[in-house]
């Protein structure tokens, strides 16, 4: 079984509204593999539906060869899930430092404890404080993170995804609304800190996609179009037509 | 060591000027000092849910009003029950009370949250009142007996017709409460309880059940409501519905929380003393309790949401602003 | 017919038209809170400052009709005014900042009440065209209770059309639905919520009119019926409309026949009615989640 991530024949639907439509995908293990497609493709929905958000409303999901299916996020977090969001979830009156620590003390497992002060705990701190160091946050350590520029705070994002030690971590769009050098750094960022993980993102930068990728699911209408290579994408005629499809529709609105 | 020591004088200071309050103030502010340590904790125990998780309870009086009644009755029914047991009935029912309660408020925030403490909180009071063969209906319950304060073979204290004692009693409970909800809210577990209230979204997929650990704060917070309440009873020798489980009871605690400012644990401490002090001042002029509430409640949301410890930040953050103004016009 | 039944079907028509009132108000808080996310703590102090206001109206001009006209009227230009100047300013803080503050505004009005009007009972009679009974079949009925019923009707009705069928309706549900998207199609939002907001303490205001020949104007109002119309709201499940319409004819019937057989445990039903539908289903019978 090489395959960590699998779904097999999934389908989801709001009130009737069909999202996805048989979805098989296949994560192998140690690859990074992004989920592209054109607005409306249901890629977050998908996402959603294998971090437990969502039940499918058919369907299974398998992970590590289990079936997870309308399992919880917390769940599937204690599993070794990790992910970020589109739209930045960190914990807003938090300082950078407490955030991150929210992360190191799920992953030692340290939950229900009531009589240590966490600020005396210093094993914690100190591997907060080298994950802060790896991901260049060390200088904003007691920001606020409602202080932080949308860089770093993008950065914080993706790497609460990671904080808990994940397998498989999911990213989804993290470089949306980034500048140019703040992309560059959180590729570098990724790629730096999910070594020896395996790694799905959804993104529409292609430049990004291209960069990291080391297999390509394109997504349309809820089904998917095509797997393979970031070459053999390049050449498919149907993923060219489905884009193209799509911008002439926006064209004529 | 000079720095351990400097830290810890304040709290000394503190403790020598509590333990000669009866000495300087005398009877009548005896029973002022009790009842505002007693509204302190309960304030700080909801704030555990409205500051530190960001749930808004509209019935904490339930608590308040299960641990006043909780003793009351031990202490009425069971013949010479000694002190501690009997705080601990009151506290017992308290959180007896919320292990029933929070399987049904845990899955829901918010407005619901709200409102069905509204619901829970009228329903116990409706049943207080109705049910007079246990309760007393309307006039409650009074003159119990007081236990006194001993430890068997060493020493024995009254509290009954002993205000001074039964304050040094009150303030070594309520204390202690204090600190114990303070260490609460410093141990791993305050941590995510302030993520929840952050994003309570995230805490889910940071891998920590939301549930239950909303369900261990509402408890612990429910516990110390109980603490208060109890220790309100047997002050007072009397429980009846409406000054343990009536609406304003419950009002009482977000007041003061909304005062002193919900992002400071110490902040409803201050709430209590500032709400204190306008009992005190204003309703010597006035009797008009609702238009001074309404007006505190207005006036505070919309120019100061949070109160007095958010103001004394802001302050304090202009104080520096200003200092560093002037330091570097100087160089 | 015996005296019996017409003495239930008094009994009934009683609990319907108490039923239908709650229902007036009850749609006015789910208005609000369906359209703009408030549940407005004050809207029982805004029913009770519309009775008083009938009270000094009918005082002055000794016309129940000139007051049934002008009291909602004042009334929902005090909620308008309320929401302008003070619950926009806190929206910003979600559900706490608004609950809170509703309810500083309901004790401000009910302080105010008491500091204008006194904390006594004042009586309002009913019009005489209104008054004595009507012979329908073998039975008697109270006039003013079919009255009662007749005008809730009325007012739901007119509020139905003007929010489901006329452009305005359209424009507020669209504004429901995606603020940002209305506000840039140059719809000015905030007026349109100020709207929902006036027409939500106008019904109110209404129900508080006609509730208060039957049971005279005085503080306690905004407690005992406004409390009731929480409850009906909440649980027939904030925002429903069929949920409210269903609890409040449950509550009128209940309030009417149950203090005629265990006066004592009416309002351990009510209130143990919806801890217990709010202990099955937290967001109410027909609520849906936040």
């Amino acid at each position: 079984m090489n395959n960590i991530l699998e779904t097999k024949k999934l389908y989801h639907d709001f009130d009737g509204l069909q999202v996805l439509f048989d979805v098989n995908l296949q994560i192998r293990k140690g690859e990074c593999h992004a989920v592209i497609g054109p607005n409306g493709a249901g890629k977050t929905t998908l996402f959603n539906v294998i971090t437990g958000t969502y039940k499918p409303s058919k369907g299974k999901v398998f992970f590590k060869g289990a079936d997870v299916t309308g399992k919880s996020p917390c769940d599937l977090c204690r599993m070794g899930i990790g992910r970020s969001f589109q739209i930045t979830t960190t914990f807003s009156r938090l300082t950078t430092f407490q955030n991150i620590r929210l992360g190191i003390l799920s992953k030692k497992g340290v939950r229900f404890n009531f009589f240590t002060r966490v600020d005396k705990m210093e094993d914690i701190t100190r591997e907060t404080d080298e994950l802060l160091r790896r991901i260049n946050l060390i200088g904003e350590r007691n920001f606020p993170v409602s202080a932080l520029s949308y860089g770093k705070h993008r950065a914080l994002e993706i790497s609460l995804a990671m904080s808990t030690d994940p397998d498989l971590v999911l990213l989804d769009e993290f470089a949306a609304g980034m500048s140019r050098d703040e992309t560059h750094n959180a590729v570098e960022l990724i790629k730096k800190m999910t070594q020896g993980k395996t790694v799905v993102l959804i993104e529409h930068d292609m430049d990004v996609v291209f960069s990291l990728a080391d297999r390509i699911t394109v997504l349309h209408r809820g089904q998917i179009l095509a797997v393979g290579t970031p070459q053999e994408i390049r050449q498919n005629q149907e993923v060219k037509d489905a884009y193209l499809g799509d911008l002439e529709v926006s064209a004529v609105c | 060591m000079i720095d351990k020591m400097k830290r810890w004088l304040p709290w000394a200071a503190l403790i020598i000027a509590l333990a000669f309050v009866p000495k300087i103030f005398g009877i009548y502010y005896m029973n002022f000092f009790i009842t505002f340590a007693v509204f302190a904790v309960f304030s700080v125990s909801l704030n555990l849910l409205l500051g530190y998780t960001g749930l808004l309870s509209f019935g904490h009086a339930m608590y308040f009003g299960a641990g006043g009644y909780g003793t009351a009755l031990a202490l009425k029914y069971i013949w010479n029950l000694p002190l501690l047991p009997a705080l601990s009935i009151g506290i017992l029912s308290a959180v007896l009370l919320a292990l029933i309660v929070c399987p049904l408020v845990v899955r829901v925030g918010g407005t619901a949250f709200a409102m069905m403490h509204m619901a829970f909180a009228q329903l116990l009071y409706v049943i207080a009142l109705k049910s007079r063969f246990i309760t007393g209906g309307e006039d409650g319950l009074a003159n119990f007996r007081i236990p006194p304060f001993s430890i068997p073979g060493v020493v024995s204290f009254p509290l009954e017709g002993a205000p001074a004692n039964f304050y040094y009693f009150a303030i070594i409970v309520l204390g202690a409460s204090l600190w114990l909800m303070w260490f609460f809210t410093k141990t791993p577990f305050g941590q995510i309880q302030v993520g929840i209230r952050d994003n309570a979204k995230r805490i889910d997929y940071l891998g920590f059940k939301v549930t239950h650990a909303k369900a261990v704060v509402y408890i612990v917070s429910a516990a110390f409501a109980g603490v208060a309440g109890s220790v309100y009873a047997m002050f007072q020798n009397v429980v009846a519905p409406d000054g343990y489980l009536g609406l304003l009871v419950s009002f009482t605690p977000i007041i003061n929380t909304m005062l002193g400012g919900i992002a400071s644990f110490f902040g409803p401490v201050w709430g209590t003393a500032i709400y204190a002090l306008i009992e005190e001042i204003i309703f010597r002029y006035t009797d008009r309790v609702e238009l001074v509430i309404g007006i505190i409640f207005v006036l505070v949301i919309m120019y100061a949401p949070l109160g007095f410890s958010g103001l004394m930040l802001k302050l304090k953050f202009k104080w520096m602003m200003f200092k560093n103004k002037r330091m570097r016009q100087a160089a | 017919m015996d005296v019996t039944a017409s003495m239930y079907a008094a009994q009934a028509i009683h609990g319907i038209a108490f039923g239908m009132v709650l229902f007036l108000i009850a749609a006015g808080l789910n208005v609000i809170f369906g359209m703009m996310g408030i549940l407005n703590l004050a809207h029982g102090a805004f029913f009770m400052l519309a009775a008083y206001f009938c009270y000094s109206v009918v005082a002055m001009t000794g016309s129940f009709w000139a007051a049934l006209l002008i009291a909602p009227v004042l009334t929902a230009l005090v909620g308008v005014f309320v929401e302008r100047f003070f619950i926009r300013k806190v929206q910003i803080m979600g559900a706490m900042g608004e609950l809170i503050l509703t309810l500083g505004v309901a004790m401000l009005i009910l302080g105010g009440v008491k500091f204008f009007w006194g904390t006594e009972n004042l009586p309002i009679s009913v019009p005489p065209v209104l008054e004595g009974m009507v012979h329908i079949g073998a039975l008697d009925y109270p006039i003013y209770r079919i009255f009662m019923i007749v005008l809730a009707l009325v007012v739901l009705a007119i509020m139905t059309l003007l929010l489901y069928k006329t452009r305005l309706g359209k424009i507020v549900r669209a504004a429901v639905s995606d603020r940002e998207m209305v506000n840039a199609l140059g719809i000015n939002v905030p007026l349109v919520f100020m709207f929902v907001f006036g027409i939500g303490v106008w019904m109110a205001g209404i129900g508080g009119v006609v509730i208060a020949p039957i049971l005279t104007v005085f503080p306690g109002l905004a407690d005992q019926v406004g409390m009731y119309a929480f409850i009906v709201v909440v649980t027939g499940g904030l925002g429903s409309l069929k949920g409210a319409f269903i609890v409040s004819i449950i509550f009128g019937l209940l309030s009417s026949f149950g203090i005629q057989f265990f006066s004592q445990l009416a309002p351990v039903l009510i209130v143990g009615f919806m801890a217990f539908v709010l202990a099955i289903k937290p967001h109410g019978l027909f609520g849906v989640k936040e």
